[in-house]
């Protein structure tokens, strides 16, 4: 089943600003990726979705249902977790997301233990009683996680998910979407500008660029491996770099990488070889991938 | 060129100590300020910015202080998380205004020279409030360039930015740094850190963890073996040959390949391309998995 | 002989096979949770005081009235008197709730958790708008019920309790006229603005600033005029309907042959409203 469709979707706002144009995909359950789209069209595309805002023209499709007309169904699948502080601080996340457990139709009860569960799947357990008041950026982003999750969507709709998190709490974050991902059975959609974490935790990727779809692909279609090996040594790159030369190895430098072009089999060995006589401390060997960056490497600056 | 210099700063609230007993010397080139949420980062940038007087120590650019001195933003650029910019100006009048405003000789060619550097030239005339975040933020670091200052502090710059903009911002310090100018930012998105600049300053709870090359960093936590991936033609019979190395603390073997734990980086990095020549097998990966940035950084947040 | 066995439980993620219930349980449930709100239960104490001031000091008011008139039975106040009297207690408790239930909101930046459920825009704003309405009709109404009950059980014959049956009921749909007319603007205004303090001052504002008018119209040396004057404040509107429905409390208020009129734009004013906050909601959720 697909998990969205879009065929042609455009949307203008009073004929000037086009936030959507004529953009088509096709994207399959698991974890995707949705990178590069600047503030309006990320945003204008989740309210299509949800069935907030009209197309101007052409269609979506979420979960099989048509957000234009079963605006009510669609949300009762999918689960929303916003970029922006969304949260009432003078409640704890317990009241809180049980309130919108029952605002999504769930009964009293249900809402109850769904909430706490939720809670304790974020990783909130002992907290959960504390008003929002006085959570940290962290604790703040898994309420509006659980929030997401309480009524068992089939889909989440993750905007920015790491925003203001610092290195630990991405981590954390990040496990737990592919936990989502993965164990729970949910498919997720993940809008980032974090390249890095779009490649880490998602299976497939949406770009869009001033409103057109520059690509929609697999991720692993999109960091298959070059034919380029990267070679590192912590000390002497510039010998090595001159005996790979004399073996009559083609080599280009990147910062402290030596990159390779991988002939054969032989390639691998011969690197070794140099570096052993050299006697070198050899701290990196691999096959260059591609990157997710790429995509976005070349071209001019936005100017929307 | 010029040097930002913490000595002995601590900075505190009534019984709360934000930043405790730090001194660093920033220089040319551009480093990366990381640390955990409420570390303290902040009030280091606002010390520096002159914003805060510290509690103790003294906080100087190029020997002056910061602190009711101001006759130091001469010299020093500043982009701060939460600043605003007038919606209904035009980004290069904003310009204009902030050159005139630093008294400049030709406000009109600072202007457009900051203009240049942000790549805003072709946006320039249209106000500010139709631009995206990542345009205002290009405006606001244009802002801060156009008295062409030695020294750049800015805030989580990239909070915002799409992946387009970060490539461009990044190589927009990455190329002011290498000009000589003395840059800090501060970024939780640490391989982008990685990218710009090797060099940084690590707060956590309001001291300096550490200074420096992170690579350089790595090799000083001696009591953490190193790590690496290996992925040859035959792991098996490697791992038996590296568990006879002294400096091999540890081999593990699963499908995906070999985990070795060297507790010596020197010697293990040497000694294994001779291994495997010597003993015929073929490399075809070698990864260190905690080398990073990141690694680094979890490293000296949990110690 | 028995072997050790163990069991280990799934506590992972589980799925919701539950009952899922429909648009009128999602109504009915933020409804209480806003009337709920206008009385600050399941908040903190602070947010009680208020609203619990404004409900014992109309309470008090209709107990002491209903003493009053068990003792003397023509002294007192009809049942429309005693809401006109409190109109501008309720002006203040509007001005103070209305804010709570949508302001908050809006600052907080909750809607868009609200808009991505199947409750629809315009239902959070009719159930915000009935909870308030409620509120004000318990204020105006519930001291009504005392009232009548010391009247009841005081009456001699069944005539007197059949003519206080009759009163209070006036005295009710008065109520909810009120209700209508003061929830409704008062929503409508505290919508516009995220910060509490705007709207209620907002708020007062608009029954505030209106009541200058109605005095000018009101000395003006036309007849219809002076018969159109209370026309021009909300307070005034609705008790110009009263006074068509229900007769003058002191026989000198006027409004000639302009009852229905009074009524009509009465009407109109709170479809207004409705209409303006399902405008403003569909906006905000789009934005």
């Amino acid at each position: 089943m697909t998990l969205i469709a879009t065929e042609s979707l455009t949307k203008t706002y009073g004929g000037r600003v086009t936030a959507l144009s004529d953009l088509t995909v096709s994207v399959d359950p698991g974890i995707v990726g949705l990178v590069g789209a600047n503030g309006a069209g990320k945003s204008t595309l989740i309210k299509i979705l949800l069935g907030l805002l009209a197309p101007t023209s052409g269609r979506a499709r979420v979960l099989d249902l048509d957000p234009t007309v079963d605006a009510a169904a669609v949300r009762a699948r999918v689960g929303y977790m916003p970029e922006h502080e969304s949260l009432s601080p003078d409640l704890s996340a317990a009241e809180f997301v049980t309130h919108l457990g029952r605002m999504s139709g769930l009964p009293r009860t249900a809402a109850r233990e769904r909430a706490s569960e939720a809670l304790r799947h974020v990783g909130l357990y002992e907290e959960r009683y504390r008003q929002i008041g006085g959570y940290s950026t962290g604790m703040k982003q898994r309420v509006k996680l659980a929030q997401a999750l309480v009524h068992d969507p089939d889909l989440l709709l993750l905007d920015e998910p790491t925003n203001g998190l610092d290195p630990a709490g991405r981590d954390a974050m990040l496990a737990l979407i592919h936990r989502i991902g993965n164990e729970f059975g949910i498919s997720v959609v993940v809008c980032s500008h974090l390249l890095g974490e779009v490649e880490r935790i998602c299976d497939s990727l949406i770009a869009i660029d001033g409103g057109r779809l520059l690509r929609s692909d697999n991720i692993s279609a999109m960091t298959t491996v070059t034919d380029v090996l990267a070679v590192e040594v912590s000390e002497g790159t510039d010998l090595l770099a001159a005996r790979l030369d004399l073996l009559g190895l083609s080599v280009r430098r990147d910062g402290r990488l030596l990159l390779v072009p991988l002939e054969d089999d032989a390639t691998y060995d011969r690197i070794l070889a140099a570096v052993a006589e050299l006697d070198l401390p050899l701290h990196r060997l691999d096959q260059r991938r591609h990157r997710v960056a790429e995509l976005f490497a070349t071209r001019e600056v936005t100017h929307v | 060129m010029s040097d930002v210099t913490l000595a002995g700063v601590s900075r505190w609230y009534g019984n709360v100590v934000a930043v405790n007993d730090v001194s660093m010397t920033l220089g040319p080139g551009v480093t990366g300020l990381l640390g955990p949420n409420g570390a303290g980062k902040t009030t280091v940038l606002h010390m520096m910015a002159g914003f805060l007087a510290p509690s103790r120590g003294t906080v100087t650019i190029d020997g002056a202080p910061t602190w009711r001195n101001p006759s130091v933003y001469k010299g020093l650029g500043l982009v701060s998380e939460r600043e605003a910019v007038h919606d209904f100006l035009t980004a290069r009048e904003f310009l204009l205004v902030s050159a005139r405003l630093h008294r400049l000789p030709d406000p009109e060619a600072a202007a457009r020279r900051a203009l240049e550097l942000v790549e805003m030239t072709d946006a320039q005339d249209r106000r500010i409030g139709t631009y995206s975040k990542g345009m205002r933020q290009r405006t606001r670091v244009a802002g801060a360039l156009v008295h062409d200052p030695q020294v750049l502090l800015l805030d989580e710059p990239f909070n915002g930015m799409d992946p387009r903009q970060r490539l461009h911002m990044m190589e927009l310090l990455h190329r002011l740094g290498a000009a000589g100018r003395t840059i800090l930012f501060s970024s939780h998105i640490l391989e982008e850190v990685e990218q710009v600049s090797g060099t940084v300053q690590v707060i956590v709870a309001g001291r300096l963890a550490a200074s420096g090359d992170y690579r350089a960093i790595r090799r000083l936590m001696s009591n953490r073996p190193h790590v690496f991936a290996i992925h040859s033609t035959d792991d098996r019979r490697l791992a038996v040959a590296l568990m006879g190395q002294a400096s091999v603390t540890g081999v593990e073997i699963d499908r995906a390949g070999l985990t070795v734990r060297a507790g010596d980086y020197g010697s293990f990095t040497r000694a294994l391309p001779k291994i495997a020549l010597a003993q015929g097998i073929r490399v075809r990966r070698l990864l260190p998995s905690d080398e990073s940035l990141e690694s680094v950084f979890s490293y000296l947040v949990e110690a | 002989m028995s072997d050790a066995a163990g069991v280990i439980h799934d506590i992972g993620y589980q799925r919701y096979v539950g009952p899922r219930l429909g648009r009128g349980y999602v109504f009915k449930s933020l409804y209480v949770h806003g009337l709920r709100t206008a009385f600050g239960l399941g908040r903190s104490a602070k947010a009680k005081i208020f609203p619990w001031f404004v409900l014992g000091v109309v309470f008090l008011t209709g107990v002491i009235l209903a003493a009053v008139k068990a003792q003397v039975p023509d002294a007192g106040v009809t049942y429309t008197a005693f809401v006109d009297m409190m109109a501008w207690l309720v002006v203040f408790f509007v001005a103070v709730v209305a804010p709570e239930l949508v302001s908050r909101d809006l600052r907080a930046g909750v809607l868009p958790l609200y808009f991505s459920r199947p409750l629809r825009r315009s239902d959070y704003a009719y159930a915000k708008l009935v909870a308030l309405a409620t509120a004000v009709w318990l204020l105006l109404g519930g001291p009504q019920l005392v009232m009548f009950l010391v009247a009841a059980f005081s009456a001699d014959t069944m005539k007197q309790f059949w003519t206080e049956v009759g009163d209070v009921g006036q005295g009710m749909l008065y109520a909810v006229l009120w209700a209508a007319v003061f929830a409704g603007i008062g929503l409508l205004v505290a919508s516009l603005t995220g910060k509490r303090a705007f709207a209620a001052g907002g708020i007062v504002a608009v029954f505030l600033m209106t009541t200058p008018i109605v005095g000018v119209v009101s000395v003006m040396p036309s007849q219809t005029a002076q018969d159109l004057a209370l026309l021009f404040s909300p307070a005034s509107l609705v008790f110009g309907v009263g006074v068509w429905l229900f007769g003058s409390p002191d026989g000198n208020d006027s409004i000639g042959p302009f009852g229905p009129l009074y009524l009509a734009v009465t009407i109109g004013i709170v479809a207004g409203c409705v209409a303006l906050l399902q405008a403003r909601y569909r906006k905000v959720a789009s934005s």
